[in-house]
């Protein structure tokens, strides 16, 4: 066999093995699209159909008419951004510091932290937010999430401050900068894609968490995770509303990951933390 | 207040030999974090500890019982069955996704047309909600009208009853979970591909080596550190697999599918027993540290030299 | 009495507008003109609490959604802001719970299932005792406590002798059965478990996707399905003393019939199903016979749902080897104790108890009201959308009525470790063993719970 053909053969070999191998997830959405794209007689259907003759726009009305499904976005969004934001102003210096002191045994902690399940942090934490008088509002939600992205932050950024230069900053010091001042003005312009990164990560795997929700949320602060659970069941087969208000919860974040991949992978094989 | 003062200790005593040269003044950057660690997670270690040895419901009175919780999870056969579909759960859900993942990772590090986008699209399950994801997978289990059961009478097989059978439930969740994880898996051994010298398999192509040798023998062994990480990663994230599996199944049918967090949750939020779920919570906590500690001694053996704790 | 004039005259419309306009022929012919018939019975000052704001926490099934629906007309009525949300009952149970024990829960009026919550909410005193308003004749329309069946205000009063929540809606457990399919085999409705046993055998044919028999299989859920069998033989759970029967010889009996049939006659994966999945079954016509509450009939005569509009039949439980009984469960609304509004939030409680709330619960076929006075109201029986059928079994069961689960504490956790049992047997365990075990284990938590 030539040379050149047996390198096509190979390549076409392994196009079709990714073609394979990124199907289980194309499948799977495309489903989900067309699940929520369905009315009820359509999904109950046997052999299923994937394409209906009529589209079930209502399915996606309906949830945005009767659940409150506005306030729940916007309490994902508040807690997600809190969560973050706050990660971001704490943890960015915490891993500076950390890195520039070479502090690595301290960042085992954080490795814990990672190990430890959600919901051992639920228990004693609710106790406090109870005795505290707290529950009924955000602040439970915003501060557990702070579980999940603390640690994701402080990770990345240890990470990030041990790849960047040292030369400017010695540069600086030799000038006279304060460590603030290095911090503020050398260092942290460089670390933006290292925060960014940081950034989408804590922000993706605040919006997903589900546990801490369905325990400290109520009425008023549900947010979308818990919101789309409490449709599930409990009436009838209702797939295309329930499909319709999975695929919104998780549409942001899925479009975050194909516009940022590579970011996430930059992040996720760094550290490959997730919280919760 | 004395909890952060001897943290802070530890902390510092951990960082005094090597930090010498810098001085450690860079605190100012780390007290604030300090403080948020402290109090959302070191907190909650030490006080689950303590209401571990409470008898302790809400909304009662609490009574110290000293090791009574422990001992009545010794004898608890729900608690042990627990633990026993977690190892299991956990086993599978490591195994399977570190072959489709290493797989998966040859297949990416050639040269593909729109390898940016495939790879977006590959990762997308480890990053969508999960309770929405399981949502779905709910509906294509569905023994009468789900999916799954369609396709695989297109090829002979089934129907399947899927998460409603004791002897299937924990492999279908088990199939959930490599679903989603197969791409951490991918991502972390494309990272250990991408680090590869090239001399190697330039000297083994002389040598007329076929593609499995050099898989097999010079891929396999370099990228074992990496799969290694992702061993350990895995195990603790399936150790805690929760979402997924109280979407889907909530530990059931029966208590067919009922891992260690499921039970825990059980205990504190439905019969809200909160003692005996922070014994579970402790007990639960020590066998990750424990699996994590015999990974990470393996990974050492392994002699992966990349000197930091990554 | 106006409200029943107020039905009638719904009932003349909803005849008019024809089938398919009912549900809004009622509304319509209810809304507006039926406020001066809430606002003339007894003193009751319904504007009292005008602008106040009222939250309330309901559980999502017919009952809840029928209250959500005409939640306008008590705004209306009464000028007070109703802030509603209904949620999955599990779901409700549990965060009812966590928000009460919190000591702020964020609402005023709480949807309960009186049978896995009485004795819990007693105990942790979450709701007000209601006597002082039934007693305040501008909030109460006179004789209200006597018109509540003898099961309503068993379920209400609390052994110190309180009222804690306002009997709403009563479920009997009954057997919807498939007349097609009966009529395709020949057979009869049965008589006895024995016949059931031998029909629902009949009927399974499992070449062509056909069961006899479907009831809940899923862990917790199917609990009341295996204690309404053994009420059969005339024995409870849990004897007055809060001795558990749950390894009795009749226990076994009753737990070997529940597999049999759920082994022999039911669907793949029953081990799955909760009432939902029963139910979705049972619309596509290929089941039997579906044993449940009878509060879940609407969607079976709903032709947008259902493949089995008007060939459902609504069988009363057959008659056990001891004992004729129909398992009863029942829901309430309660004021919480830690509500700031009170008076308003009561005001809620009695309207949603109320008789044309009632009636409009019936007539929908969305849950059976305590109310007697409605029950028996003849003109409010016309209105009825379900068929006579379905009246008749409710009308039957309340005659044998007995409850379905144990007054006791830890309701959810009686039905978890009995249901996994259950599940178990499913899967082919030893009936026997699996009770004894199940007994075993529940034992110390009901010793515990009762402790204090």
């Amino acid at each position: 066999m030539s040379r050149p053909l047996r390198t096509l053969l190979d390549k076409i070999g392994m196009a079709v093995c990714v073609l394979l191998l990124v199907s289980p997830a194309l499948l799977f959405f495309v489903w989900m699209l067309s699940l929520s794209l369905k009315f009820e007689i359509d999904n109950g259907a046997y052999p299923p159909i994937l394409i209906p003759e009529r589209f079930a726009w209502k399915n996606y009305t309906t949830i945005f008419e009767g659940n409150s499904f506005l306030l729940y976005f916007w309490n994902s969004v508040i807690v997600t951004g809190a969560a973050t934001l706050f990660a971001l102003v704490v943890g960015v210096p915490a891993g500076y510091g950390i890195a520039r002191m070479r502090a690595h045994k301290s960042a085992v902690v954080i490795m814990i932290a990672r190990m430890t399940p959600g919901l051992s942090f639920l228990i004693p934490l609710f106790l406090l937010f109870q005795w505290m008088g707290l529950l009924g509002t955000l602040w439970p939600q915003i501060i557990i999430h702070l579980v999940v992205t603390v640690p994701i932050v402080i990770w990345i950024m240890i990470g990030y401050f041990e790849t960047t230069p040292m030369e400017l900053e010695e540069a600086a010091m030799v000038d006279g900068a304060t460590r603030w001042q290095i911090f503020a003005k050398v260092a942290l312009p460089i670390a933006k894609p290292g925060i960014v990164v940081a950034f989408i990560l804590s922000v993706i795997f605040s919006w997903n968490n589900f546990v801490f929700g369905i325990v400290l949320a109520s009425r008023e602060t549900r947010t979308l995770p818990v919101a789309v659970y409490n449709m599930l069941s409990f009436e009838q087969v209702s797939w295309g509303p329930l499909a319709a208000a999975a695929l919104v919860v998780t549409l942001p974040v899925l479009i975050l990951t194909v516009a940022a991949q590579r970011q996430i992978v930059a992040g996720l094989t760094a550290g490959a933390v997730k919280g919760g | 207040m004395s909890i952060l003062t001897s943290s802070d200790r530890v902390a510092g005593a951990a960082s005094v030999g090597r930090t010498k040269r810098l001085r450690p003044s860079y605190w100012p950057f780390i007290v604030p974090a300090l403080i948020v660690v402290v109090g959302v997670i070191v907190f909650p270690w030490v006080f689950t500890l303590w209401m571990s040895a409470m008898e302790w419901r809400i909304g009662e009175e609490q009574r110290f019982v000293g090791l009574q919780n422990y001992i009545r999870l010794a004898t608890d056969l729900r608690f042990l069955e627990a633990m026993g579909h977690t190892l299991v759960y956990t086993a599978l859900s490591v195994a399977a996704p570190l072959v489709l993942g290493t797989a998966a990772a040859l297949a990416f590090n050639t040269k593909l047309p729109a390898r940016g986008l495939l790879r977006g699209i590959f990762v997308m399950p480890m990053m969508a909600t999960p309770v929405a994801i399981a949502l779905v997978w709910t509906m294509m289990f569905h023994p009468q009208l789900g999916v799954l059961n369609y396709l695989l009478s297109q090829v002979g097989i089934g129907p399947l009853q899927w998460v409603y059978h004791p002897s299937t439930v924990i492999l279908s969740l088990v199939l959930v979970e490599t679903w989603q994880w197969t791409p951490l898996v991918m991502l972390i051994v494309l990272g250990g591909l991408a680090s590869l010298p090239t001399e190697p398999y330039e000297s083994a192509q002389i040598d007329g080596a076929n593609a499995w040798q050099r898989f097999r023998y010079l891929t396999l062994p370099m990228i074992g550190p990496f799969l290694m990480v992702a061993v350990i990663i895995r195990s603790i994230d399936a150790l805690k697999s929760f979402d997924i599996l109280y979407t889907i199944t909530q530990g059931g049918p029966g208590t067919a599918s009922e891992t260690i967090n499921l039970y825990l949750y059980s205990v504190a939020f439905t019969y809200y027993d909160i003692g005996y779920g922070s014994a579970i919570a402790v007990v639960f906590f020590v066998l990750i540290i424990l699996l994590s500690l015999i990974l990470l001694h393996l990974r050492q053996r392994s002699a992966w030299n990349s000197g930091d704790g990554k | 009495m106006s409200t029943s004039k107020e039905l009638s005259l719904s009932r003349r419309r909803l005849l008019a507008s024809g089938a398919a306009a009912g549900a809004l022929g009622l509304s319509g012919g209810l809304g507006l003109p039926g406020l001066p018939a809430f606002a003339q019975s007894g003193g009751v000052n319904w504007r009292k609490h005008a602008g106040s704001k009222i939250e309330v926490n309901l559980i999502k099934s017919p009952r809840g959604e029928t209250l959500a629906k005409y939640q306008k007309e008590f705004e209306e009525l009464t000028g007070i802001t109703v802030v509603s949300e209904q949620t999955p009952e599990q779901q409700q149970r549990q965060k009812a719970v966590i928000e009460l024990t919190s000591g702020r829960p964020s609402f005023d009026v709480v949807h309960i299932s009186y049978h896995v919550q009485k004795r819990q909410f007693e105990k942790g005193k979450w709701l007000a005792d209601l006597t002082p308003f039934i007693q305040d004749p501008t909030l109460t329309e006179p004789g209200l406590l006597n018109d509540f069946s003898e099961a309503g205000i068993t379920f209400a009063r609390s052994p110190e002798g309180g009222i804690g929540a306002l009997p709403f809606s009563v479920d009997y457990w009954i057997i919807y059965w498939n007349k097609d399919l009966f009529a395709k085999k020949n057979l009869s409705f049965p008589k006895t478990f024995d016949e059931m046993v031998a029909a629902a055998a009949a009927l399974t044919d499992p070449a062509s996707q056909t069961y006899g028999f479907v009831a809940r299989g899923m862990k917790n859920a199917n609990t009341p399905v295996w204690t309404s069998l053994l009420l059969g033989y005339d024995q409870y759970s849990v004897d007055a003393n809060r001795n558990l029967l749950t390894d009795t010889a009749d226990a076994v009996e009753a737990a070997k019939l529940y597999q049999t049939l759920m082994t022999k006659s039911a669907p793949p994966g029953v081990t799955g199903f909760n009432w939902a999945e029963c139910q979705s079954a049972f619309l596509q016509g290929r089941i039997g016979m579906w044993f449940d509450g009878i509060g879940f009939a609407p969607p079976l005569e709903d032709p947008e749902k259902s493949r089995v509009v008007g060939k459902v039949g609504y069988g009363l439980m057959p008659k056990g080897p001891k004992a004729h009984a129909a398992a009863t469960t029942g829901d309430g609304v309660g004021v919480t104790a830690a509500s700031k509004n009170k008076e308003a939030a009561y005001l809620y409680c009695q309207w949603a108890t109320g008789k044309l709330m009632s009636a409009r619960l019936l007539q929908a076929g969305a849950g059976v009201p305590f109310r007697s006075s409605v029950l028996s109201d003849p003109e409010v029986r016309k209105g009825v959308k379900m068929p006579a059928a379905w009246l008749d079994a409710a009308v039957e069961s309340a005659k044998i009525s007995r409850l379905a689960l144990p007054v006791i504490i830890p309701v959810t956790e009686f039905r978890d470790v009995l249901g996994g049992a259950l599940t178990n047997m499913i899967s082919g365990s030893d009936p026997a063993a699996e009770l004894k075990r199940a007994t075993a284990d529940f034992k110390p938590v009901l010793e515990r719970s009762e402790k204090t």
